[in-house]
């Protein structure tokens, strides 16, 4: 065939960089809609649920015993069924219906239930849904910071800078697991330099994470994965039991969690039973709520690259995310992993939460290269930044970030990477040299760092976990060494473990440690002049444009 | 006895019911400060979370319609009294193919008689009965 030159063109854009692939149902290669989705049915005998989908109580597996005995409210269930799912459908995008009524309904229903309503929606009404359903009033953000390197001087420094920016969580892993406390720390002591009240959080396997969390280095877990089979949450080296008695040890020690899902992740453990990708996530959100968890981070997170290549994929992924809201869960809803060589593509698909608004838009954004990712790269970069802060200017939309002068960064980051050198030294680890800190406040890569020895390094990690080093060791030495405000600001942080009121859904602090949660932040949205609205204060940061022309320039 | 906290009126606690909150060994979290981190009169031990404020926290969550929450603050509550190391040895025994049904009932008695932790107690028992059927316990 002679070829069009605009097909040829065509086939060398982006997006014909991407995979996609058709529908495959009988193996679970579906997004939503599948004809071997369980129809919704509860029966309840005495209190207690003995059929649910269509599966009898004899045949429940353990995932589905506890999500029928701790997950589903059995005193609403029966109206909350009877209701015809197009009419919930309807009710979510309809403002004179409040949050309340629909997380009720919700909350009494059978995953296949919930999935059926979702069928029902486009979009745009899913879009609505959100902003009405999102946990608490205001939106926020959260950043990662590695490093390729694990450099702890960097890894300080970016955390300070994206801290200052606003974001109100901060999340990084390592590229060596033996780097975990080192990395723990630099995110922490950067997170607390840039903005006071920024939480933190180190990945790690279960055991580790908690650990670092009870030394006081972490403020907060999320990588507490759960699956939507018993095969593949077994895999995953867990039960519904495990994950529950888990959960509850991080809030006996007051340390706020979040479990982790997303669409596709059965199926690419080689075990979705034949359910579609949104039935399965329905089920892990109801094994979060069973749990009692206040949130899950979803939206597919790593398998967005398999849910992406199928129809509906960004709809199955905006609506995990709404129906987490719809369960009373906080939502940190992904658009944190590289997927598409598109920018178009990827742009649209973080529209579907950033426009709505969701507890955290993303779950990570990337305030680093995307190189430099050591979670596999994110949705959007450090490059990205001048994008995100121009969409918000351009729709008046709260994305959670604001701009900041250059000047300002830089200032944070060289304080922060000036404390790591300070704690290192009074810690005994490896110097820091001022070369390390010089490097560290200009730099856009690990590139551009010194090289460290990592084995040593390591070495030293392990020793200081051994002498039992903890998050007051590290208050002491900042006050001690003229980092009085960063000293008061960790020390607030390991204060708020005693008090609990961040162990709630949705909670964030602001700059003077006031937790703001759906409890004391309630999402009222009833249509427009509610819900959450742009303060004149608020709307004069997120529109500032250093760059802009203003009226005495003209 | 206090009434029953509730999400609107009491919530969040350290701002309008900051007298409830104490510390794991007692003291006021005021006393958490910089001047007596300093002087060693606050250590990591008595910046615990107390089962008490996590049973407050609970109610918070009653009120506000999660009673799923708020069982997870209960079992929380009793796991104050656990030690570190030891939460994370029955954590890690609770994970599918590691204990038999004698390890994890013995488990749970621990708990009822070392820690008064019931309501672990019998999440233990029930999984352990979960793990038998569903084939999750260790294989000899």
């Amino acid at each position: 065939m002679k070829r069009s030159k605009r097909f040829e063109k065509l086939e060398q854009m982006p997006i014909n960089k991407d995979g996609f692939a058709y529908e495959w149902e009988e193996v679970g290669l579906v997004c939503m809609e599948s004809p071997f989705d369980p129809k919704p049915s509860l029966k309840i005998e005495n209190g207690v649920i003995v059929e649910m989908d269509g599966k009898e109580r004899k045949d429940f597996d353990s995932l589905d015993k506890f999500i029928a005995d701790y997950g589903i409210d059995v005193s609403y269930a029966e109206e909350a069924m009877a209701m015809d799912s197009l009419e919930i459908a309807r009710m979510l995008v309809d403002i004179h219906v409040p949050r309340e009524k629909i997380v009720k309904i919700c909350c009494a229903s059978s995953p296949a239930k919930v999935t059926e309503i979702m069928n029902h929606l486009n979009v745009v009404e899913m879009m609505m849904a959100q902003m009405k359903m999102r946990a608490r009033k205001r939106p926020a953000n959260q950043a990662h910071a590695t490093n390729l390197d694990d450099n702890p001087v960097l890894l300080c420094a970016d955390a300070a800078e994206e801290a200052t920016r606003g974001f109100a969580e901060l999340e990084t892993t390592c590229a060596l697991a033996r780097y975990a406390p080192l990395n723990a720390i630099a995110l922490m002591l950067g997170a607390q330099t840039g903005r006071a009240g920024t939480l933190n959080q180190c990945s790690m396997e279960e055991a580790t994470e908690l650990e670092l969390g009870m030394r006081g280095f972490t403020s907060y877990a999320e990588t507490l994965s759960v699956y939507g089979t018993e095969t593949v949450l077994i895999d995953g080296g867990d039960t519904a039991y495990s994950k529950a008695f888990l959960a509850s040890a991080y809030a006996s020690r007051g340390i706020k969690i979040r479990f982790t899902s997303g669409t596709g992740s059965e199926v690419l453990m080689g075990s979705a039973e034949g359910r579609s990708m949104l039935y399965l996530e329905v089920r892990c959100l109801f094994l979060t709520k069973a749990c009692g968890v206040q949130g899950i981070q979803n939206g597919s997170i790593n398998a967005i690259p398999l849910v992406a290549a199928l129809p509906n994929g960004f709809r199955a992924m905006a609506a995990e995310c709404l129906i987490a809201s719809m369960l009373n869960i906080e939502v940190a809803s992904g658009n944190d992993t590289a997927f598409t060589h598109s920018d178009f593509r990827r742009g649209s698909k973080l529209m579907m939460q950033f426009m709505p608004g969701t507890d955290f838009v993303t779950s990570g954004y990337g305030g680093i290269p995307n190189f430099d990712n050591v979670f596999a790269g994110s949705n959007e970069d450090c490059d990205d930044y001048d994008d995100w802060y121009t969409l918000q200017r351009d729709m008046k939309v709260d994305g959670g970030i604001v701009p900041v002068k250059e000047e300002d960064a830089l200032a944070a980051r060289n304080k922060a990477a000036r404390i790591i050198q300070c704690v290192f030294a009074e810690l005994g680890l490896p110097e820091i040299t001022d070369e390390e800190v010089e490097a560290a406040t200009y730099a856009y890569s690990y590139k551009d760092m010194p090289p460290r020895n990592k084995a040593e390094d390591m070495k030293a990690a392990t020793t200081m976990m051994d002498k039992g080093t903890n998050g007051f060791d590290i208050v002491r030495i900042l006050y001690e060494n003229g980092f009085e405000e960063v000293a008061h600001r960790l020390m607030e942080m390991l204060k708020q473990r005693v008090i609990g009121d961040y162990l709630h859904t949705s909670a964030i602090f602001d700059e003077e440690f006031r937790v703001i949660s759906a409890v004391n932040d309630r999402n009222d949205y009833m249509g427009p002049g509610t819900g959450y609205r742009l303060s004149d204060e608020r709307w004069a940061r997120l529109k500032e444009k250093y760059s802009a022309l203003k009226p005495k320039d003209i | 006895m206090t009434a029953k906290l509730d999400a609107i009126k009491d919530y969040p606690i350290y701002e309008k019911r900051p007298e409830l909150i104490k510390t794991q060994t007692g003291k006021s979290v005021d006393e958490i400060n910089i001047e007596n981190i300093l002087s060693g009169k606050i250590t990591p031990e008595d910046c615990r979370i107390s089962a008490e404020t996590l049973e407050y926290q609970a109610q918070i969550q009653e009120s506000f319609g999660n009673p799923q929450i708020a069982a997870n603050f209960r079992r929380a509550a009793e796991m104050t009294r656990i030690p570190d190391d030891r939460i994370l040895q029955i954590y890690n025994c609770m994970r599918p193919h590691v204990s038999s049904k004698e390890e994890l009932l013995a488990i749970a008695e621990e708990l009822e008689t070392q820690y008064q932790a019931a309501v672990n107690a019998s999440l233990i028992r029930e999984a352990a009965t979960v793990y038998e059927e569903r084939h999750m316990l260790r294989s000899e």
